[in-house]
């Protein structure tokens, strides 16, 4: 190795292990291959070659297998309490004369009753029996109508936003083609009244027209259209062209 | 005097790994690190993780937010830490906790993307050193009727930390 590259590979200690680890990895007769000590040993880690350890020694498997997105899937509730609300969302193409486009990925964000998005808490860790740490997060591929469809609960409210849920669209190959967020109607009878913001109340609540990123929308193009109830569960539909 | 303690395994993963299973997560994570990036960057004058991380107040939620993408192969770990064996070359450290990280990344450029998952383990008690080795058994593990204990000797290597100790007495 030159000198040159020893050092950047010392600077890059951590880029260069596992490339030391597949370069000792030419094993396929070492376990049967008499080294005097009997031991199979192979270096780890970055710029070490003096420490070496055991090198696993098990029959190989399980393989690993190609898996989604945890974020790919039509409930996001993941547990949460709250009012049922399903989320039919139709994207549609302002530069085909607004019709339907499919294949569009659809991610949808919102936050839980009590007005939390879901992030890493305190300690940063999560758990493997634990699957519901990126709660009330999910992503949808658009149909031939270009709709998705998503079960989730009827989002709480925190200070200074209305009611809202993020939205952001990208086309098949995950270019972005828009971020947006969806308004929710106001007034008596509207699901905002009628839930009531769960246990906080609307105490405090910012309403759209103070809101700072509905305010400007005077003719409403950003609000759904939202019906049913507490006992029967909320449906919200929403058109976007992006 | 035995200790209880917490192991943890930094694995690196880069353009340079080669495993199946590393493969899978460098390009699931680094194809969703180019789509939730996106939002940080809606006007695209950002290029690398460091830059967003510099100039986009909460881009730092890409870590959380990329991580989505690869709960489902640290669950094909079947709960025990990658690459670590004990001293008799078997794969042994119980893990339940762990924590996903970005550590490089270019929007551009795949073969700058390099991820981390830090694997916390189960608790173990470690009782003694021998020559390079730490004499541990599972602190969860219910004692043989014998009385024995059963143990591993595992060595620490680059990467592998002791994360978390409490001294005996706390312990029991």
């Amino acid at each position: 190795m030159e000198r040159k590259h020893f050092l950047k590979s010392l600077l890059m200690g951590a880029a260069s292990a596992p490339a030391l680890l597949s370069a000792c990895h030419k094993d396929d007769v070492s376990p049967t291959s008499s080294s005097g000590t009997g031991t199979t040993t192979t270096p780890t880690g970055g710029s070490s070659s003096t420490n070496c350890t055991v090198a696993p020694t098990e029959t190989e498997g399980p393989f690993p297998t190609k898996v989604p997105s945890s974020y790919v899937r039509s409930d996001i509730t993941d547990g949460r309490s709250g009012y049922k609300l399903t989320a039919k969302i139709t994207i549609t193409s302002s530069s085909a004369s607004c019709a339907a486009l499919a294949g569009a990925l659809v991610d949808i964000w919102h936050c839980d009753a009590e007005g939390n998005y879901s992030e890493y808490g305190g300690s940063g860790m999560q758990s493997t029996n634990y699957t519901g740490v990126h709660f009330l997060r999910g992503r949808q591929t658009t149909d031939a109508a270009g709709l998705v469809t998503f079960t989730s609960i009827f989002p709480g409210w925190y200070s200074g936003r209305a009611t809202h849920i993020h939205v952001h669209v990208y086309n098949a190959s995950g270019t972005s083609l828009k971020v947006t967020q969806i308004a929710f109607p106001e007034g008596t009878g509207s699901a905002v009244a009628t839930v009531n913001g769960y246990a906080k109340g609307l105490s405090g609540y910012t309403y759209n027209k103070s809101d700072n990123v509905f305010s400007d929308d005077s003719a409403g193009i950003e609000i759904a259209t939202v019906t049913g109830s507490t006992t029967a569960g909320f449906v919200l539909t929403m058109n976007i062209a992006v | 005097m035995s200790r209880l303690i917490t192991l943890a395994y930094r694995k690196l993963i880069d353009a340079n790994s080669g495993r199946p299973w590393e493969k899978l997560v460098f390009a699931d994570s680094y194809r969703e690190f180019r789509m939730q990036a996106q939002l940080y960057n809606q006007q695209g004058q950002y290029r690398t993780f460091g830059e967003l991380l510099h100039h986009v107040p909460g881009a730092d939620k890409l870590h959380f937010l990329v991580g989505g993408s690869i709960g489902g192969y640290v669950q094909q770990l079947g709960g025990l830490v990658p690459d670590i064996v004990n001293n008799v070359g078997r794969y042994f450290l119980k893990f339940t906790r762990y924590q996903f990280e970005l550590i490089n990344s270019d929007l551009h450029d795949p073969s700058r993307h390099q991820v981390a998952i830090n694997f916390y383990a189960e608790p173990l008690i470690w009782h003694d050193t021998i020559a390079p080795y730490l004499l541990v058994s599972e602190a969860a593990a219910p004692a043989e009727a014998s009385g024995e204990v059963l143990t591993h000797l595992v060595q620490l290597q680059p990467y592998l930390t002791i994360h978390a100790l409490r001294p005996a007495e706390a312990a029991s």
